[in-house]
């Protein structure tokens, strides 16, 4: 029994689905394999453990590029090889003829796979997904050509020594507890990405890009962060590559390797740390354990990766999921607790305006705005109605930022709101739900609510990687928050559940929840009453109400004519275009050309 | 000097172009990039030898036996990459599908066939002194091919009522279906059509690349810069794309070096792409909010 | 199995169909009798739309459809068409990039080729603005040209039952006269249509029996020769008046 004074319980908090260590018994079991490999003093298992734990190092980064950012990034080798070069030719002193000492090598090695991670990733920002895979491959048969051609540096054909690292990591055990130790290094900082507003940001960049920007979340910054990390990661794996083999030659790396990490990581599941690390296992060990499939591995892998894409998109990750399939409730009921609001909206600020003037917008030869005035204010409920294609969702795309009018002007305030730039309404504490729910459906309704808040967090990139306390404190805050928000729109029993298990409707209201994270003062909702139950409008439509009397100025496009009617304080039809009509609910009702335009007579 | 990059540059650029519009003829009916087209181009070339030197058959017997192999892996690429997958939400899952069976035929071709690149036969037995002989088939074999697919297409385009619904599927497949067409069948036979053009690449161009199982993911690539330059979907994009392909290719060989010319084709597909995404000829597309 | 005079010719029964997860239509019954003009009516996202693409097969529904005494409760549009029920879907999508008569000719794609070639000239006849210009490409006709070549499409088949989604849209009221003088045509000639209008006026006056479709459902159902018809409509679409009690 709650009361609008007593706190929301937080003992029950779930853990979110994204890149936690989950299992933790899985990697503390991995994590003693480890250690106590070199007591069984068999070298072969030794050279296969240290090849797993180079390639999971690759692939650990190249995880957060394709698993979490969705990025099909498939000639990601490149990064191998480049790292192998650069190690190996430093430490040999091929380049400028002084030998550098094997770890500044590896460092190099690494820089080097960061740089190259980095442009190899930009054509991403721009590309659609099959030229990005393209421009990868391409570039990674660049890498071995070069590596074929540049004789001076890299040996060409003929190749290169690997260097030799000197005590405590010489080769032999030593080098093993060095992959060792550097592969649970990467999954610790990758792991803490994958759980922090950064990993979550970038699967609702994969999965609900429109949704993200209205969140505030800033794609090109946040891929060439992960290309940079990814590339890294990429690169000392390399190097550590060449002082395995020993003597790496360009032919060593070919794109059934890439293919391979690939593969391990799909296999694995996106969106998870544990499931690519077992896929990647698998995958190296494999081979070892069956001699006669060696010709045919990568025939194996591929089929395999066909059989995932067709049966199990999710891979082991989902089929290890058990909790996702446990039955929900049937019949559940949104009951929202709109005298939660305050604490999730904070106090009420200033009195403000968004004002549109004089706005058009042509598509080709069809007006879609055709001169617009309107003012949203703080503290009210707009409502914005009229027939289809009279310009209502084109209105609200146009104020927030998703698209350019040809004239007009748009203030907040006395200040201009910049056009274009859907991104940047987070900072103006404008947020806004979608005509068709946007939601990331692999991960819980918490998660999918904690991303509306991704802005609100402090601690940098950095102080996540290494669980930092600012992280922590981020991350508590945020929870905290976005449960707060499930609570006052009547979802948090459902916080733990995958979101794509979720009804229609109830999508409807976690897409509030996540636009009220932003602590919005001005709330732009999309048709937010579409496939809603007459009772469940009620609701909804108290809600709303409620959000604009604490201080939030609310636009909303809507079909209902009764959820308009009951809960709008000032009413604008749109026509063709153009206003047609502007005043309170009333003047509207009666204003025969309004019914008749409306109703098409 | 120069004669020699024309002659190779044309070639060259005619197979590529072909592959660029085996991409499209596929791209246009399902509004999917397949990672299947150098594959067929690299089967054209290994099937054709594996029937002509290996098994002994006539050209013409083994040339009619590699078209129809085409057609059926197009229509394999399909039912199994293809349709399933449309259905899906998940849109990116094309790529890996295609990808995976694209691989699967690769890796069985090096396995049963050899890693290495074979010879493939003269196909027509022209003295070298005659008149005809004076350009090697190698170079006019390509480029012929070209010629006749562009205008079998044309014909089926303009001229035949299936061609006229294939170009309504690929314009608005939504009104296509409405209005009662078969999709699912036209695009099937979409994908047979993709499946000869790019076995019919590979036929014609193996006398110049050799029967070897690597073709594949060098005519991948290749084949795809013309379509990436010239515009999704457009065979005239990628025919133009396709020769100055070839033709920059053989320029920047001679001149500064096989691996440095991969370097300059590579760069300038990015510079292009980066500058303009959807190619020198496409239409951008407008983002759904 | 003949149909008698007395039963319709379309029959549906207990139909609910959506997107994805979002249900829109809920059990909807609705008939049309043979050479009937019926009109649908209703506020914008009442699923009109949905309703037609619903019994044309072009989204998945449950419930039951019965055309001309078969059932085509699994139907897809391809099947729907040869059977005699044609849809012509909002938005007059025509292929821009194809000739008008290639656009008419592609409306009758697997017919013989005789028959094709005649029931394509029949269909243009309705419309000799469009005929006259048949070998130009349909991107360089106006909207409302385009609508009317979107319903020549529609009369290729012959069809018993053509289902018009929202043929005023966008058009002059010179050229909504010209669809709807071609439904009277239609209904003269003994097809049925099933129109789904924004106009109330010119939608009542077109056609013989109406219903009104509001959140999912059907709120009225009335001749058109009715009294007080738009007021009740009107009543119908803000949820006063009710066929039915709406769910809750």
């Amino acid at each position: 029994m709650t009361d609008a004074t007593s706190p929301i319980s937080m003992a029950k908090a779930p853990a979110g689905w994204l890149g936690r260590l989950e299992g933790s018994w899985s990697w503390i079991a991995l994590g003693l394999i480890g250690l106590l490999l070199p007591l069984l003093d068999d070298s072969y298992f030794g050279v296969i453990a240290q090849r797993a734990y180079i390639y999971w190092i690759l692939s650990a980064g190249l995880n957060l590029v394709v698993g979490y950012a969705g990025q099909i990034a498939i000639g990601w080798v490149a990064m191998l090889t480049l790292g192998a070069y650069a190690t190996a030719a430093l430490a040999a002193g091929r380049v400028g003829g002084v030998e550098w000492h094997p770890y500044l090598a590896l460092i190099a090695g690494g820089a080097m796979g960061a740089v190259f991670g980095v442009i190899v990733g930009l054509p991403a920002l721009r590309l659609r997904t099959f030229y990005f895979a393209m421009t990868t491959l391409g570039f990674a048969t660049i890498v071995t050509q070069v590596a074929l051609a540049w004789k001076d540096v890299t040996g060409g054909g003929v190749g290169t020594p690997g260097p030799v690292f000197p005590w405590p990591f010489e080769p032999g055990w030593g080098f093993y507890y060095f992959c060792f130790i550097l592969a649970a290094l990467a999954t610790w900082i990758t792991a803490n990405i994958g759980s922090s507003r950064y990993g979550r940001a970038l699967v609702a960049i994969r999965d609900a890009e429109v949704a993200a920007e209205a969140s505030g979340i800033a794609k090109p910054k946040l891929l060439i962060l992960i290309f940079l990390l990814a590339g890294g990661l990429g690169g000392i794996a390399g190097g550590l590559f060449s002082s395995l083999q020993s003597y790496i030659t360009p032919d060593a790396f070919t794109f059934e390797m890439s293919v391979l990490f690939f593969i391990g990581i799909l296999i694995g599941g996106r969106g998870s740390i544990l499931g690519p690390a077992l896929g990647t296992i698998i995958l190296t060990v494999l081979p070892e354990f069956a001699a006669p499939l060696v010709q045919w591995s990568t025939f194996l892998y591929a089929a395999l990766l066909l059989v995932i894409v067709l049966v199990i998109p999710g891979g082991i990750a989902d089929l290890l999921d058990y909790r996702s399939r446990r039955a929900l409730t049937q019949h559940r009921e949104i009951a929202p607790r709109p005298e939660l609001l305050s604490r999730v909206l904070g106090a009420k600020g200033e009195p403000s305006a968004i004002r549109l003037t004089g706005i058009a917008l042509h598509f080709g030869g069809v007006r879609a705005i055709d001169g617009l005035d309107l003012e949203i204010r703080s503290g009210e409920v707009h409502g914005l109605i009229g027939p289809n294609g009279s310009g209502k969702t084109t209105t609200l795309n146009v104020i927030s930022g998703y698209y350019r009018p040809n004239t007009g002007t748009m203030k907040l305030n006395s200040a201009d709101l910049p056009f274009d730039k859907p991104q940047a309404r987070a900072n103006y504490r404008i947020a806004r739900t979608f005509q068709t729910p946007r939601l990331v459906g692999a991960a819980s309704v918490l998660e999918n609510v904690m991303i509306g808040g991704t802005v609100r967090g402090h601690g940098t990139f950095a102080e996540s990687m290494l669980s930092l306390p600012r992280h922590h404190r981020d991350e508590k805050q945020l929870k905290d928050a976005a449960m707060q928000a499930l609570a006052t729109v009547g979802l948090e029993q459902l916080a733990p559940v995958r979101a794509d298990r979720l009804q229609h409707s109830e999508l409807r209201f976690m897409e509030i929840a996540r636009a009220l994270m932003l602590r919005p003062a001005f709330l732009l909702l999309d048709e937010p009453a579409a496939g809603l139950s007459a009772e469940e409008i009620r609701r909804l439509g108290a809600l709303i109400k409620a959000i604009s009397r604490e201080g939030t100025g609310v636009l909303l496009v809507e079909h209902h004519a009764d959820l308009i009617f009951d809960i709008c304080d000032r009413v604008t039809v749109l026509n063709l275009g153009k206003t047609l009509a502007a005043g309170t609910p009333d003047e509207i009702r009666s204003h025969r050309e309004v019914v008749s335009a409306y109703l098409g007579a | 000097m120069l004669g020699s990059i024309v002659s190779y540059g044309l070639a060259v650029g005619a197979v590529y172009a072909l592959i660029g519009i085996t991409y499209n003829v596929m791209f246009s009916a399902s509004r999917v990039f397949s990672f299947t087209a150098g594959m067929l181009g690299m089967l054209g070339g290994v099937l054709g030898a594996l029937f002509i030197n290996k098994l002994g058959m006539n050209a013409v017997l083994a040339f009619v036996l590699v078209m129809a192999a085409g057609a059926a892996f197009g229509v394999v690429t399909e039912i199994l990459t293809v349709r399933p997958v449309l259905k899906s939400i998940e849109q990116h899952l094309y790529v890996l599908s295609t990808l995976a069976f694209a691989l699967m035929v690769q890796q069985v071709t090096a396995i049963e066939w050899g890693t290495e690149a074979q010879p493939f036969p003269v196909l027509f037995p022209i003295d070298p002194n005659s008149a005809l002989g004076l350009i090697d088939q190698k170079f006019w074999l390509p480029v012929l091919a070209c010629v006749v697919t562009i205008v079998g297409l044309e014909l089926l385009y303009r001229r035949t009522l299936i061609g006229r619904a294939f170009l309504a599927i690929a314009e608005d497949s939504y009104a296509a279906r409405a209005l009662g067409l078969p999709e699912t069948r036209l695009r099937l036979a979409s994908y047979a059509i993709a499946g000869v053009i790019g076995a019919l690449a590979g036929f014609t161009g193996a006398q110049m690349l050799l029967a070897y199982f690597g073709n594949q993911a060098i005519l991948n690539f290749y084949g795809f810069v013309p379509v990436a330059l010239g515009g999704m979907g457009s065979n005239r994009g990628a025919v133009i794309g396709g020769i100055a392909l070839g033709l920059f290719q053989q320029a920047a060989n001679f001149l500064v070096g096989g691996i440095f010319a991969s370097v300059a084709v590579f760069a300038v597909f990015i510079v292009v792409l980066l500058l303009r995404p959807e190619g020198l000829a496409g239409a951008a597309t407008a983002r759904r909010v | 199995m003949p149909t008698s005079a007395r039963d319709p010719l379309l029959t549906v029964n207990g139909l609910s169909a959506g997107y994805g997860k979002i249900g829109v239509l809920r059990d909807i019954d609705l008939a049309v009798r043979t050479g009937e003009v019926v009109a649908l009516l209703g506020p914008n996202g009442a699923g009109k739309s949905t309703l037609l693409k619903a019994i044309s097969g072009l989204l998945p529904r449950q419930g039951s459809i019965r055309f001309a005494g078969q059932d085509i409760s699994g139907a897809g549009p391809g099947d729907t068409v040869r059977a005699g029920l044609v849809h012509v879907v909002e938005g007059h999508r025509v292929f821009t990039q194809l000739s008008v008569i290639d656009n008419v000719m592609l409306a009758g794609y697997g017919l013989p080729r005789d028959e094709r070639a005649v029931q394509v000239e029949e269909a243009l006849a309705f419309f000799p603005d469009i005929a006259a210009k048949r070998h130009d490409r349909a991107g360089t006709l106006s909207g409302g040209q385009q609508q009317m070549l979107a319903v020549a499409q529609g009369l290729v088949r012959r069809p018993r039952l053509l289902m018009l989604d929202e043929p005023s849209a966008g058009l002059s009221p010179v050229l909504v006269d010209r669809v709807l003088a071609a439904v009277a045509r239609l209904r003269e000639g003994g097809t049925a249509v099933l129109l789904v209008e924004q106009l109330i006026d010119k939608a009542l006056a077109a056609a013989d029996r109406v219903y009104a479709l509001a959140r999912g459902s059907i709120v009225l159902e009335a001749s058109t020769g009715e009294d007080d018809l738009p007021n009740r409509l009107e009543r119908a679409y803000f949820g006063q008046e009710a066929r039915a009690p709406l769910a809750s």
